[in-house]
């Protein structure tokens, strides 16, 4: 085939999944699954407000239970979008086009779901605005030398300048699907996202920088986001939880986490909506490459945590080896085993190509690393200092239906977009493509 | 003709982006300032061959960098200086502490500044325009690529007509403008 | 002019329904329901509506400010303030009678707090020796027990709500009988009680009615039900007491009596800090005790040896009556060499105690050893008798119920149906009594199965007066006006004898006081009366044995029956202030358990938790056990006033009933018995353990200090501020008596949230008792730490608050802004001690109108999701700041003094300016023995210890 056909096709392929949706019967299967836990993510909010955060099982020593462990997972899951997106983009790997435009919407989805953590973890959720600085009679202000404000300030940020990297990317296509739509209502639908875009020389050439300088700016910010997350534990005096590598440690997990989740909602488009030509094992190819490399590095990470911790010895030691052998140990070993040991499949580029060897072990780690927010958290708080403040934390019901709510709020934005928006940058394709013609 | 259109502007449409650059470039040898194209995507040397260059979104994001840093930074002293708390001992103004909100602040100035620009100096959002009248300009096509030579004061429909049907291009359209009476 | 000719003291008891009526009418007033909504918003909502009673409940006593004519304003009348002339009430002004409050036949002196006519808090009377202004966890709690939302508020006949008026009828018909028969088949069951005017009313009733009997009972004193002991036997003078040997006696222990024997004890034991003498204490005791916990030496030791213990004593320091030599174990033999070396030492200021509980041979002995050494009179007295009634045993009672010898029973006060010891068989025999009468609190046991129940009046809201620890008479007046339809122990017995009398008149008439005498005596919250004369010391009082031990059991088992440390014999069961106070020992809230010896639970496959069956002389109780190191192997310990299955809804349910095991015969062989399945006992400490770590340090003798520490670096000066509050606690002198929790607890709305919040580690108290042991299990060193908010000068707290509701006031105060919270929870993740308390759900709104009516109006009452902890009391501070700026001076040295320093009876808790040197506090941290708690976490605490001493010898 010419890459003319190619091209044609791609757009045809891309543009048209919205008004010839493809997968309708399974999509309207996983949409419901999906408005389900929505609604579950609603009861749980309601009775929260109702009662307190004491459905939960926090109690003291651990007041910081699964919204915590949560907000720092789905996070971390967000970064991932970023960092294929821009970092790739930067380096010109041509190959990250197939993969980006729902990876950045992943991203803001999942970041979405990470602000609503530390609003419903409040006592009184009603009041967050506080951390915000605004003038008031009273004349307080946030208090700036708290990794909460920090994170404030940092997740905010972090969801805007993602919400507008994703928008300003996917603008084009909205425009090609506009002129391809057969119907009015779509033309309207499309007009309004494509903002009058026509494919000027100027247009591209402005657009072209802003897009690349945002990319260059997205990668720092995605590490300083994620470090001051974990300075949210680090700032603390908190044996298990003051050691300096933590920050790098958390952005790496999280990378780690996120390309689980890239590499797990790559193979599940690709089968759902048929996109065999463009998601091509090549693609998956690198998705493992990239899981493998960021889980060798997390394992790092953990190397140097305990490295970090026996060399600091007393109480740190003490955690480490309460984390090892202590009654959370569960959490350390099955995160250790779930983070790593499929992992190494990844080895072998026959297990990389394979889509359900892929989705696995990308659900694995993502189980995985949910596992060690949730160990590094708890096994931190309910033993610290003096013996006599030991308490266990238990999670109840309302802790999982929470959770399981927020991944309902995930997937319910997530199948509308691959719904209703073209999920793959065609025109960055057509380009690439182009190239290869000339070239 | 029941009502007569001044002229927007002349199309030629050619079926690939290296015949839309070399044909750019004969034009404004030609001594046609006011010149676009239109790709379906970005491509390379195209603004170069227009002859078209703007550096107003880097500057924009630098400045809007730099901006939101300062203030970031500042709005940290001032409030704590505004109502004075002693916090965990520390000083009032916690200079490492406060590093981290300014950068935030400060990349989000960047970002804001780059892309607003954008969209500014692009005239953008703009639902409609004339050359979407133009017949059959679509975007979404893979394989069209379009230069306009735009109507200005002496503008000349076939003097222009013709140094485009040098080129060979695919097909000549005429983008009607704002209808006259 | 008596006052017996003042109106409203000839007032018919109907009194209380015309009171009724009046506040009716009062609360459809406007003017009220404005006031009202003005001071209570939250019960302004159901004024006038179907709830009236509910608020009559709650306003009851705030009737002072609903406008009534003035004399309403004061509690009473009649009584007078202790610190202020009672003409004309400021609103907004704390007000202080002193009073009393009387449980197992003690008073105990106290100074009553109230505003608007609402008591707040309790304190110690800080006059009377007694008290020194301290008090015992239970007496703080008393307080609450005024508020009981289920406490009994009318006249019940069969079960069915009835008024007095119909009582009186019955009462009248009663009395013609009674009269014509001289009283045969009257009794009177009452409790421990020594109210000399309930004794006088009780010696005319039996005067008479002759053939009436008065039957007396305590399930604590008298376990068996055979008689009450002589009360108090040896009065003892712990000030004095340079050496003490106390045999599986605890006299520091849970009771009446704590407060006397504690504030006795700080006292030498601070002078023993400064270089004044010794205070050794050397203890041989089956299980644990908070005086074996701060003994010196503990010797673990069966009850069984006590007597061989005591007589090898004997012989060692030359006494007679020793007896043939003993054959002791080598740690007993060292023991007792060290006790005779201590007590040889120390003559004329030892002191030698053996259990009441013990066979009064064994008291007997105890004392021929005090009186060789030349001890008693000094360190111990003889307790004089006062006249009056004697009492007849419980078992008496029964035994002429059995031969229906009983018409008429009136219990008072007392809960036979759920105390009684089985043998007795008395609930079989109660069914039969004709015409059943019960008195109480609270529609108990007794009275459910009562003809008529009688609501009593609280002791805090009636006049009577009691006999003190040290012998001297109280006298209690009301801190506010029954405001539920009430009668006084004393008005009830005054109408059974046809003349019904306010029970101030009766309080008064007891004592023949001037008006001058009288008056001051109310101020001073005493009788100066004659100390009744000396029994000789040869003189040995009747004692039996009570409680008692089970030890030379076939199984080798011995069994121990203890009232239970926070809720004595289940008379302040209803009581969640206590029901959720950790036990001193084992920190178990809301129930009890089978206490066990970790060797016997390896032996037996036993954990924490599992269900036994304890069985002893055909009697048996099932519960969960709970392993207790430093328990002697052989011996298991119950609690009693648990599993109570009537009374009030806080009572009901709560642990197990030990009342089957009471007045066992010594020889009952004792079974411990494993059963299926587990039941859980809920503690606020899940760890006890204190290696590797030092969280309590120690010193060898007074004179040794700590190593000293090089200063931690740190980026950041110290806090400079003045004045700057600091506290300081003297581990060497807590007893771990829990005093300071309660009164931590009613100083500031503590909330209390039930069993099921604190198993999931959510209890609120702003101060804990940590508890720690190291060493063997088997014989562990064991050690108390109270641990309030350390007020951190580098809080990692306010560094984790990200909307600076954590923040430091210029004092040096911790703050926590409850208003600016929003419940991050950083602080408490942020905090290595752990002190902080969130509101995980909104745990005030719903409480009842009584216990909003009990709140100290001056502390915030938090709101669901947001922060708190111990603020230093800081509503303390700022009174004292506040008087000091009218004054225009500083706030002098102890002029501040927070609820857990005022409420301890050793004075281990010191509070002050640590900016200036020579104030108590600065003093206490100059002494060598001062140390931060956790100082590798560089917070520089404010609140700081000091380290125990192991020994008490006189420094050589």
């Amino acid at each position: 085939m010419t890459a003319r056909d190619a091209e044609d096709r791609v757009t045809r392929e891309v543009v048209r999944i919205p008004q010839h949706f493809p997968a309708r019967r399974a999509w309207w299967a996983c949409f419901a699954v999906a408005l389900l836990l929505l609604g579950l993510f609603f009861v749980s909010v309601a009775v929260l407000f109702g009662y307190g955060p004491g459905i939960w099982g926090n109690n003291i020593p651990v007041g910081w239970g699964f919204p915590i462990a949560n907000y720092v997972w789905w996070v971390g899951i967000g970064h991932a979008g970023t960092l294929i997106s821009a970092m790739l983009l930067l380096m010109g790997q041509q190959w990250r086009n197939s993969l980006n435009r729902f990876a950045e919407a992943m991203t803001l989805f999942a970041v979405i779901c990470a602000g609503l953590y530390p609003i419903l973890h409040l006592g009184r959720p009603w009041r967050f605005y506080w951390m915000a600085p605004y003038f008031n009679t009273m004349n307080v202000w946030p208090q700036f030398r708290s990794p909460l404000t920090w994170d404030f300030f940092a997740v905010l940020t972090y969801l805007i300048v993602s919400a507008l990297f994703w928008f300003i990317g996917i603008m084009p296509d909205l425009a090609s699907a506009r002129d391809r739509a057969e119907k009015r209502r779509w033309r309207i639908f499309f007009g309004l996202g494509a903002m009058g875009w026509r494919g000027s020389a100027k247009h591209w050439h402005r657009w072209q920088q802003s897009y690349r300088l945002t990319a260059a700016i997205a990668v720092p910010l995605v590490v300083s986001v994620h470090s001051e997350i974990a300075l949210l534990f680090a700032a603390g005096p908190i044996p298990g939880w003051a050691s300096t590598v933590f920050p790098p440690y958390f952005v790496i997990g999280a990378a780690f986490s996120g390309f689980a989740m890239v590499s797990m909602l790559a193979v599940w488009l690709r089968a759902m909506l048929g996109l065999k030509d463009l998601v091509t094992p090549k693609h998956l190819d690198m998705l493992g490459r990239l899981m493998l490399a960021a889980g060798l590095m997390t394992l790092y990470g953990y190397l140097a945590d305990a490295f970090t911790a026996a060399y600091e010895g007393k109480r740190e030691l003490e955690t480490l080896m309460d984390r090892l052998s202590g009654p959370y140990a569960w959490s350390y070993w099955s995160a250790v085993l779930l983070n790593f040991v499929p992992l190494q499949l990844m080895w072998w580029r026959g297990m990389r190509q394979h889509p359900l060897v892929l989705f696995l072990v990308g659900l694995s780690v993502a189980i995985g690393m949910w596992l060690e927010r949730y160990m590094l958290l708890v096994t931190g708080l309910y033993r610290d200092w003096l013996e006599s403040s030991v308490g266990y934390f238990h999670p109840t019901f309302w802790d999982w239906s929470l959770f399981a709510g927020t991944l309902g709020v995930f997937f319910t934005a997530f199948l509308l977009f691959i719904r209703f928006l073209p999920v793959i940058s065609a025109f960055e394709i057509k380009e690439e493509l182009e190239k290869g013609h000339n070239g | 003709m029941a009502e007569r259109h001044e002229p927007y502007a002349v199309l030629a449409e050619f079926d690939s982006s290296a015949r839309l650059i070399e044909a750019a470039r004969r034009i404004r040898a030609q001594g046609f300032a006011n010149i676009d194209a239109f790709t379906p995507f970005p491509v390379e040397g195209l603004a170069d061959a227009i002859g078209f260059r703007s550096r107003s979104v880097p500057v924009a994001t630098l400045l809007g960098g730099v901006a939101g840093g300062v203030f970031g930074f500042l709005m940290q002293v001032a409030t704590n200086l505004d109502y004075p708390l002693w916090v965990g001992g520390r000083p009032l103004v916690a200079v490492p502490a406060f590093l981290l909100i300014a950068f935030e602040l400060l990349v989000l100035g960047a970002v804001l500044a780059g892309i607003g620009t954008m969209f500014v100096a692009n005239r953008l959002p703009r639902l409609n325009h004339p050359l979407f009248d133009a017949d059959d300009f679509r975007f979404e096509s893979d394989d069209r690529f379009f230069l306009a030579i735009f109507a200005d004061e002496h503008f000349d429909r076939n003097e222009a007509g013709k140094a485009l049907a040098v080129l060979e291009p695919k097909a000549i359209i005429d983008v009607p403008g704002r209808p006259v009476r | 002019m008596s006052d017996g000719e003042q109106p409203g003291d000839r007032a018919p008891p109907a009194t209380g329904r015309q009171f009724w009526r009046s506040l009716d009418e009062l609360i459809d007033e406007p003017a009220f329901q404005a006031r009202l909504a003005r001071r209570f918003p939250a019960i302004a909502r159901h004024a006038g509506d179907w709830r009236r009673r509910d608020i009559l409940k709650c306003l009851g006593g705030a009737v002072a400010l609903a406008g009534l004519d003035g004399c309403e304003r004061a509690p009473d009348e009649e009584a007078l303030p202790f610190v202020e002339a009672p003409e004309g009430h400021v609103p907004g002004i704390a007000r202080s009678y002193a009073t009393a409050f009387e449980y197992e036949g003690i008073a105990q002196p106290l100074i009553g707090k109230t505003r608007e006519g609402r008591p707040i808090k309790l304190e110690g009377n800080p006059q009377h020796p007694a008290s020194r202004g301290a008090t015992d966890a239970i007496t703080q709690a008393a307080l609450l027990g005024l508020y009981d939302p289920d406490r009994s508020a009318a006249p019940r006949r069969l079960g069915a709500p009835a008024d007095w008026a119909l009582f009186d009828t019955e009462l009248a018909a009663l009395r013609e009988r009674l009269d014509s028969t001289q009283g045969s088949g009257f009794r009177l069951l009452t409790g421990s009680t020594r109210s000399p005017t309930l004794l006088r009313q009780i010696g005319a009733l039996l005067e008479r009615w002759p053939r009436a009997r008065w039957h007396a009972w305590s399930p604590v004193a008298d376990g068996a039900g055979s008689g009450l002991p002589a009360r108090q036997t040896r009065r003892l003078h712990l000030g004095e007491a340079h050496a003490t040997v106390a045999f599986d006696a605890d006299p520091l222990g849970p009771g009446p009596l704590q407060t006397w024997h504690a504030t006795g004890w700080g006292q030498r034991r601070r002078a023993y800090q400064a270089g004044d003498g010794a205070a050794q204490l050397l203890v041989a005791e089956p299980t644990p005790t908070l005086t074996g916990i701060i003994a010196g030496e503990r010797l673990i030791a069966r009850a069984d040896r006590m007597e061989p213990l005591l007589r090898a004593l004997a012989r060692a320091l030359g006494v007679s009556g020793g007896g043939s030599a003993p054959r002791l174990s080598p740690a007993e033999q060292a023991f007792v060499a060290q006790a005779a070396k201590a007590l040889d030492e120390q003559r004329g200021h030892g002191l030698v105690l053996v259990a009441e509980h013990h066979a009064p041979e064994l008291q007997a002995l105890a004392r021929q050893i005090d009186a060789a050494l030349g001890n008693l009179g000094r360190t111990s007295e003889l307790a004089a008798q006062r006249g009056g009634p004697t009492a007849a045993s419980l078992a008496e009672l029964a035994r002429d119920m059995a031969a229906r010898q009983v018409e008429t029973l009136f219990v008072l006060e007392a809960n036979p149906l759920y105390a009684a010891p089985p043998a007795l068989q008395f609930n079989r025999l109660f069914a039969r009594v004709k015409q059943r009468i019960h008195a109480g609190l609270h529609v108990d046991e007794t009275g459910a199965a009562s003809h008529w129940h009688l609501p009593l009046a609280h002791a805090l809201e009636s006049w009577s007066d009691g006999e003190a620890a040290d012998g001297s008479i109280l006298l209690a007046q009301p801190l506010v006006r029954p405001w539920m339809n009430v009668r006084s122990r004393h008005e009830l017995l005054s109408g059974l004898l046809g003349d019904p009398t306010p029970d101030r008149a009766l309080v008064r008439a007891t004592w023949a006081l001037d008006g001058p005498q009288w008056a001051a005596a109310l101020v001073q919250g005493w009788v100066d009366a004659p100390p009744p004369a000396q029994s000789a010391a040869s003189a040995s009082p009747e004692e039996r044995p009570v409680l008692r031990t089970s030890s030379a059991s076939a199984t080798g088992l011995s069994l121990l029956v203890r009232p239970d440390p926070s809720i004595w014999d289940g008379s302040f069961a209803s009581n969640p202030w206590l029901q959720e106070t950790p036990k001193p020992l084992t920190k178990i809230t809301w129930g009890n358990a089978v206490h066990i010896s970790p060797a016997l639970a390896e032996e037996r496959g036993l954990a924490n938790g599992d269900l036994v069956r304890l069985e002893a002389g055909g009697h048996s109780v099932t519960g969960p056990v709970w392993i207790v190191p430093g328990q002697e192997r052989d011996t298991v310990l119950v609690h009693l006033g648990h599993g109570r299955s009537a009374g009030s809804r806080v009572a009901e349910g709560v642990g197990f009933s030990a009342t089957p095991l009471l007045g066992l015969s010594p020889d009952a062989d004792v079974r411990l018995t494993r059963m299926e399945g587990r039941d859980e006992v809920v503690t606020t400490q899940a760890h006890f353990r204190m290696e590797p770590d030092e969280f309590v340090r120690f010193v060898e003798t007074a004179a040794d200090p700590l190593p000293p520490e090089e200063p931690r670096p740190s980026f950041y000066p110290p806090q400079e501020s003045k004045p700057a509050w600091g506290m300081a606690i003297d581990l060497d002198l807590c007893i771990g008596c829990n005093a300071c929790v309660v009164a931590c607890v009613a100083e500031n709305n503590v909330p209390m949230v039930g069993k099921k919040q604190v198993a999931k580690g959510r209890e609120m108290h702003w101060l804990r008792v940590d508890r720690y042991h190291s060493g063997s299990p088997d014989d562990p060193e064991h050690a108390f730490q109270p641990v309030p908010c350390m007020h951190c000068e580098n809080a990692p707290c306010e560094m984790g608050c990200p909307v600076n509701a954590a923040v430091h006031s210029p004092d040096g105060l911790n703050l926590q802004v409850y208003n600016r919270c929003i419940g991050t929870r950083t602080c408490s993740a942020y905090c290595p001690y752990k002190v902080r308390r969130f509101n995980w759900f909104d745990y005030t709104g719903g409480d009842p109108p009584e216990l909003k009516a009990q709140r100290n109006p001056d502390v915030t009452v938090r709101q669901r999701g947001v922060m708190e902890k111990c603020t230093y009391c800081i509503q303390r501070i700022s009174d004292a700041r506040i008087a000091a700026k009218k004054e225009d001076r500083p706030i002098a040295d102890g002029e501040v003094v927070t609820a857990c320093q005022a409420a301890c009876p050793t004075q281990a808790i010191v509070f002050g300016d640590v900016s200036e040197a020579d104030t108590q506090v600065s003093r206490k941290k100059a002494t060598g023995r001062d140390y931060d708690l956790l100082a590798e976490a560089n917070t520089r605490p404010r609140t700081t210890y000091q380290a125990r001493i192991r020994k008490g010898e006189r420094p050589a």
